[in-house]
C-alpha cells in the first residue's frame, strides 16, 4: 500500500471522510462546493498550500474570509489547509499562526481540510524529523488532528464534542505516474 | 449494584486513606456502586491498548527510548528548568516556579485578579487537582468552568478523580443522566450519550465564548523551544488555550524533556498506551504566547496574548532524591497500569487511589505530593501481580514502588502486623506444619480455629486455608527415586534440577512429582533441589530486607547448579518470576541475574522449547482418546505472562492437537496471599468470579472440559467455586502421555 492509500484507509478508520482530486483550482472548487453544501463557510486562507488553488473557491458568495466575531462564533462549516498529513494514523496537521486556520478548525462543527498528497509522511514521529517536510514539522505551533472530536466520558463513544463532529479531508494529487489510480 | 447518587458515603469522604478503616470503607463503596462501570470502561481501554501497541512495530524500542529520555530529563532537571524559562521568556511569556502548592495557587489567583477575570475555563489537569486550584479561585470569587466532560461531571458530583485519563470512569451513562437531571432544571432529554454530550457542550460553549482566562495542564514541555504538548479528544484544550487572551499552563517539573524532537518518541506511545488509539483526536504542539491574533469573542479588548507557565515542585524535587520512589517521576500519566490491573478494574481510584492520584502509580505520587506516607495506604491494593510492568511505556517497576511504600508503612506503623508476618513467613509455617500435617490441617479446619485465625492473623474465615500435604515433595521424591532409577537419553546428559519451592514442597507435592515423572518418562533426567527459602512471600508483604537476605542466599545456590551445566525447572510461576524478574533488584548482581534469567524455566515452557528445536518428539506419545475428548481451558498466571511465558502452555497443547481456550483476565484475583486476607477477600472473590463466569461459559458440547492453571493460588481461587479438578499443565500432560 502506498502512503496515500494508507492515509485514506486510516483517516476513514478514524471516522473522517476523504476525497482525492486533481491539483487545480477548478477541481478544488467543485470538491469544496460539494462538501460545504452551499452553506455559509468560513475560509481561513491557506497557510501552506498555493493560494492560487483556492482562487475560484474564494469568489463564491457563501465564502467568508474575514469573519466578524459573531460569524466566527456561529458559522458551522470551516475550510482550512494543512501543512502535512500522516499515513499511519490518518491525521492532518493544521498550523496555529496569524491566520485564522486554527479557530476555524476548532469552532465549527464541520471542518473541511485540504492537503497536498506530497506532504503525506509515514508516521506521526516523522513530523518532528528534519528528514521530512524540510523541517516544517518543527514549526512553532500546530495541531495534529485525527478524526472528529470525540468523547467516551458520557458512556458510549460520541462524536462531536467541543470541536467539529465531522472532518472531511480533500487530498489534492498531481496523479503523476507514481499514483495512477 | 446500588445507586451511586444515593449511596450513604460520598467518595470524597474516603479520599484520604490515612487510616485502614477508611481504606476498607472505600473498598466497600467501590464494590457497592462503582464496579460495573469501572470494569467495563477499564477493560475497554485495556483491550484497545493491546490492539494499539500491536500496531506499533517498534513498540519495545520506543519504550526503551522513552525511558532513556525521561531518565536523562530527571537527571538534568535543574538545567532544563532554566532552559525552558529562558525560551519562554525570550518570546514574552512568563515562567513561575512554585515550590509549594500554595505558591502556585497564589500566583494563579494573582494573575486572575489583576486581569479582573470573572470566569476561567479549564481543561483537564490532574496537577491542578493536586494543588487544589479550583477551591482557591472560587474563594476569590472567580468562577471556574471545568470543560473536559469527565471533569465537568465531577464538578457537578463534587467527586475526586477515579482515574488519570478518564477521571469519571467510575460512572455509568445512567448514573450521569440521573445526576444531571437532579442538578440541572431542564426540559431537555438526557438519556443517551449524545443528549448528555450536547447538553454539556452547549453549556460549556457559552463559557468558552465568555471566558477571561484559560488554564490548561501539559503532557510534555520541551525545554529548548519552550514548546508544550497537549493531548486530548474533545477539543476543549484547543479552545481553552486559544480563545482567551490569557493562557496559564500548569505543569509538574517532571514534564520537562529536552527538545521538541523528543515529542516524536512519545506521541504514538502515549496515545496507544492511554486510550488505545493510534493518536487521540488532537495532539496540540504550541509555543505560547501564540501568534494567533486575540479574538476577543468574550467582548473584552485584550490587546495581546499573554502566557504563564506555572512549574510545580510540591515535593517533586524531594522525590527526585528518593532513590526508590524517584522512578515514579518518569510517569507520563497514560493510565495503562490502572487499566491492566485486576484490582483497579474492580475498585477504581476511589478505593485504589487517594485525593488526587490513583492506581499502582498513585501511591508514590501521593507520598511525594502530600508529604504523607499514610495517605498512600491504598498501595496495599497492589498485589504485585506485575501485569502493569510490560504495559508501562516508560518501564516503571510499579509493584516495586508499592513494595517500598508497604515496607515504609510497616516501619511507620511500628512493625509488621501479624497478618503480614504470617504470610511473609509462610515457609516456616510449612516446615513446622509438615511435621504433623494431618494435625495442622485438622486444627485449621475447625471453625473455632478459623475464627481465631481471622481475629488474630486476619485470615478471612470464608476462605479455605491451603492444606499441607501429608508427605512433602522432598519426601515423596526420595521414596520415588528409591524404586525408579533415571533412564537417561543421550541428548539430555546434563539434566535438569526441579526447584523445590515452598508451595510445591509443602502444599502441592503432586505438581512436583508430576514434573519429575513426566521428565523421567521423556528420558530427561531431573533431580530435586534443596529446600531453600526464596523470598517471594516476604517481598509480597513488603518485608524487603528479609526477602533480600533469602534471595542472595538462594541465588548463590542456583548459580552452582547453573554452573554445573544444568537448567532449572520451576513449577510455581510466582517463584519463576521472582528468579527472572524480581531478583534483578533483590540480589543486585547483574551477571548472576542474567544467568538466572537464561537458565530457569516453567516445565511446559522448557518442553515447548525442546519441541520448537526438534529436540523432542511427542508423535504417538499422546493418548488419542484424550485428544478426541478433552477441551482445555487455560488460565495463565499473571506473573508468568509478565515474564513472557504466559502463552507457552497454549502453544504447547495446540501443537499436540488440543483445542485450548485461554482466560481473558489479567490476574485471577487471588494473587498469592491477597485473597486470603480479611479486608481484601471481597475484591478477590469479585475478580475470581469474572474468571469463573468465563470458564462456565466454555462451550463443550460433546467434549470434556479440562481446566488448567499454573499458579497455586490461581488453582485455590478456582477450587473455591468449581467442582472440577483444576490441574497444573504439567499434571495434565502426565495424564495424556502414554
Amino acid at each position: 500500500m502506498d502512503l496515500i492509500e494508507k492515509f485514506i484507509s486510516n483517516a476513514e478508520e478514524a471516522a473522517a471522510t476523504v476525497k482525492i482530486i486533481r491539483a487545480n483550482a477548478n477541481s478544488l472548487n467543485d470538491a469544496l462546493i460539494a462538501a460545504t453544501e452551499n452553506e455559509l463557510v468560513l475560509f481561513a486562507g491557506p497557510d501552506d498550500l498555493d493560494p492560487e488553488l483556492f482562487s475560484i473557491f474564494i469568489s463564491n458568495k457563501n465564502v467568508i474570509t474575514k469573519p466578524t466575531k459573531e460569524q466566527l462564533s456561529i458559522i458551522s462549516t470551516g475550510v482550512t489547509d494543512a501543512f502535512c498529513a500522516v499515513a499511519s494514523t490518518g491525521s492532518v496537521c493544521v498550523s496555529i499562526t496569524k491566520n485564522l486556520s486554527s479557530p476555524v478548525s476548532m469552532l465549527t462543527q464541520k471542518h473541511i481540510v485540504v492537503i497536498d498528497s506530497r506532504t503525506i509522511i509515514p508516521r506521526p514521529r516523522d513530523i518532528f524529523s528534519e528528514n521530512y517536510l524540510e523541517g516544517k514539522g518543527l514549526k512553532r505551533s500546530f495541531s495534529i488532528i485525527t478524526g472528529p472530536s470525540a468523547t467516551a466520558d458520557m458512556g458510549p463513544l460520541v462524536r462531536g464534542v467541543h470541536g467539529p463532529g465531522k472532518l472531511h479531508i480533500i487530498i489534492i494529487d498531481s496523479f503523476d505516474e507514481m499514483h495512477v489510480r | 449494584m446500588e445507586n451511586i447518587n444515593d449511596y450513604i458515603l460520598h467518595p470524597r469522604q474516603v479520599a484520604d486513606k490515612s487510616s485502614k478503616e477508611t481504606l476498607q470503607k472505600a473498598i466497600k463503596l467501590a464494590l457497592d456502586v462503582e464496579t460495573d462501570a469501572l470494569r467495563l470502561n477499564t477493560q475497554t481501554f485495556n483491550t484497545n491498548r493491546y490492539r494499539a501497541v500491536k500496531r506499533l512495530d517498534d513498540y519495545e524500542e520506543l519504550k526503551n527510548r522513552a525511558r532513556l529520555i525521561k531518565e536523562k530529563s530527571i537527571k538534568n532537571l535543574i538545567p532544563l528548568i532554566s532552559k525552558v524559562t529562558k525560551a519562554i521568556e525570550a518570546r514574552g511569556g512568563k515562567v513561575f516556579y512554585a515550590k509549594t502548592k500554595e505558591d502556585a495557587t497564589a500566583y494563579i489567583k494573582k494573575i486572575c485578579l489583576s486581569r479582573e477575570a470573572k470566569l476561567v475555563v479549564k481543561s483537564k489537569s490532574i496537577t491542578s487537582e493536586e494543588i487544589g486550584l479550583n477551591s482557591d479561585l472560587e474563594k476569590a470569587g472567580i468562577e471556574v468552568a471545568e470543560t473536559d466532560l469527565a471533569e465537568f461531571i465531577l464538578q457537578v458530583s463534587k467527586e475526586q478523580p477515579s482515574h488519570n485519563v478518564a477521571p469519571a470512569i467510575h460512572r455509568s451513562r445512567e448514573s450521569i443522566s440521573e445526576l444531571f437531571k437532579r442538578n440541572f432544571k431542564t426540559e431537555k432529554k438526557l438519556d443517551t450519550g449524545e443528549e448528555l454530550t450536547e447538553f454539556a457542550r452547549d453549556i460549556l460553549r457559552q463559557k468558552f465564548l465568555k471566558a477571561d482566562i484559560g488554564i490548561s495542564g501539559a503532557n510534555f514541555v520541551a525545554a529548548k523551544e519552550g514548546s508544550i504538548l497537549l493531548v486530548e479528544s474533545e477539543g476543549n484544550i484547543r479552545l481553552t488555550t486559544q480563545l482567551p487572551a490569557v493562557h496559564i499552563a500548569i505543569a509538574g517539573i517532571e514534564k520537562i524533556i529536552p527538545s521538541k524532537k523528543d515529542f516524536g518518541v512519545f506521541i504514538e506511545l502515549l496515545a496507544a498506551s492511554g486510550t488505545g488509539q493510534p493518536l487521540t483526536s488532537y495532539t496540540n504542539i504550541i509555543e505560547p504566547p501564540l501568534d494567533l491574533p486575540v479574538l476577543n469573542l468574550n467582548g473584552r479588548n485584550d490587546g495581546k496574548r499573554e502566557f504563564h507557565l506555572v512549574l510545580i515542585d510540591n515535593g517533586r524535587m524531594q522525590m527526585r532524591d528518593d532513590e526508590e520512589l524517584k522512578e515514579a517521576l518518569y510517569c507520563i500519566r497514560c493510565s495503562a497500569c490502572m487499566n491492566s490491573c485486576s484490582n483497579f478494574q474492580t475498585v477504581g481510584g476511589h478505593a485504589f487511589g487517594g485525593e488526587c492520584y490513583t492506581g499502582g502509580i498513585g501511591g508514590a505520587w501521593t507520598v511525594a505530593t502530600t508529604g504523607s506516607l499514610e495517605k498512600a495506604r491504598f498501595a496495599e491494593l497492589c498485589t504485585g501481580c506485575s501485569r502493569c510492568i510490560p504495559n508501562c511505556p516508560v518501564l516503571i517497576d510499579i509493584p516495586r514502588l508499592n513494595t517500598t511504600i508497604k515496607n515504609r508503612l510497616i516501619k511507620a506503623d511500628g512493625g509488621a502486623s501479624l497478618q503480614k508476618l504470617f504470610f511473609g513467613n509462610f515457609s516456616k509455617l510449612g516446615k513446622y506444619s509438615s511435621i504433623v500435617p494431618t494435625l495442622t490441617n485438622f486444627i485449621v479446619s475447625l471453625s473455632i480455629s478459623k475464627l481465631l485465625m481471622e481475629k488474630i492473623v486476619g485470615l478471612d474465615k470464608r476462605r479455605p486455608i491451603p492444606r499441607f500435604a501429608n508427605k512433602t515433595l522432598k519426601r515423596q521424591y526420595k521414596l520415588y527415586r528409591k524404586s525408579n532409577s533415571i533412564q537417561i537419553s543421550d541428548v539430555f546428559k546434563k539434566g535438569l534440577v526441579l526447584f523445590a519451592d515452598v508451595f510445591t514442597n509443602y502444599n502441592n507435592p503432586q505438581v512436583g512429582m508430576a514434573t519429575v515423572r513426566v521428565f523421567d518418562k521423556l528420558g530427561i533426567p531431573i533431580k530435586l533441589s534443596k529446600i531453600i527459602e526464596d523470598g517471594r512471600a516476604a517481598q509480597s508483604q513488603g518485608l524487603i530486607e528479609s526477602a533480600r537476605q533469602s534471595a542472595i542466599k538462594l541465588a548463590g545456590y542456583l548459580e552452582e547448579i547453573i554452573d554445573s551445566g544444568k537448567e532449572i525447572i520451576v513449577a510455581e510461576p510466582s517463584v519463576l518470576a521472582l528468579f527472572r524478574y524480581d531478583y534483578k533488584k533483590l540480589i543486585n548482581n547483574d551477571y548472576l541475574f542474567s544467568k538466572l534469567e537464561k537458565h530457569t524455566y516453567d516445565p511446559i515452557e522448557y518442553l515447548n522449547k525442546l519441541l520448537n528445536h526438534s529436540e523432542l518428539d511427542l508423535t504417538g506419545k499422546i493418548e488419542i482418546k484424550k485428544l478426541n475428548s478433552d477441551k482445555i481451558f487455560y488460565h495463565a498466571h499473571c506473573q508468568l505472562k509478565t515474564i513472557g511465558a504466559g502463552n507457552t502452555a497454549l502453544e504447547f497443547f495446540n501443537k499436540l492437537g488440543f483445542i485450548v481456550e485461554i482466560s481473558n483476565v489479567e490476574c485471577c484475583g487471588m494473587a498469592g496471599s491477597f485473597g486470603y486476607k480479611k479486608g481484601y477477600y471481597d475484591i478477590s472473590k469479585n475478580i475470581g468470579n469474572e474468571l469463573i463466569k468465563q470458564i462456565k461459559k466454555v462451550a463443550t458440547r460433546d467434549s470434556k472440559k479440562v481446566i488448567l492453571a499454573s499458579g497455586t493460588s490461581c488453582r485455590e481461587q478456582l477450587r473455591d467455586e468449581l467442582e472440577e479438578t483444576i490441574y497444573h499443565p504439567i499434571e495434565y500432560l502426565e495424564k495424556i502421555l502414554k
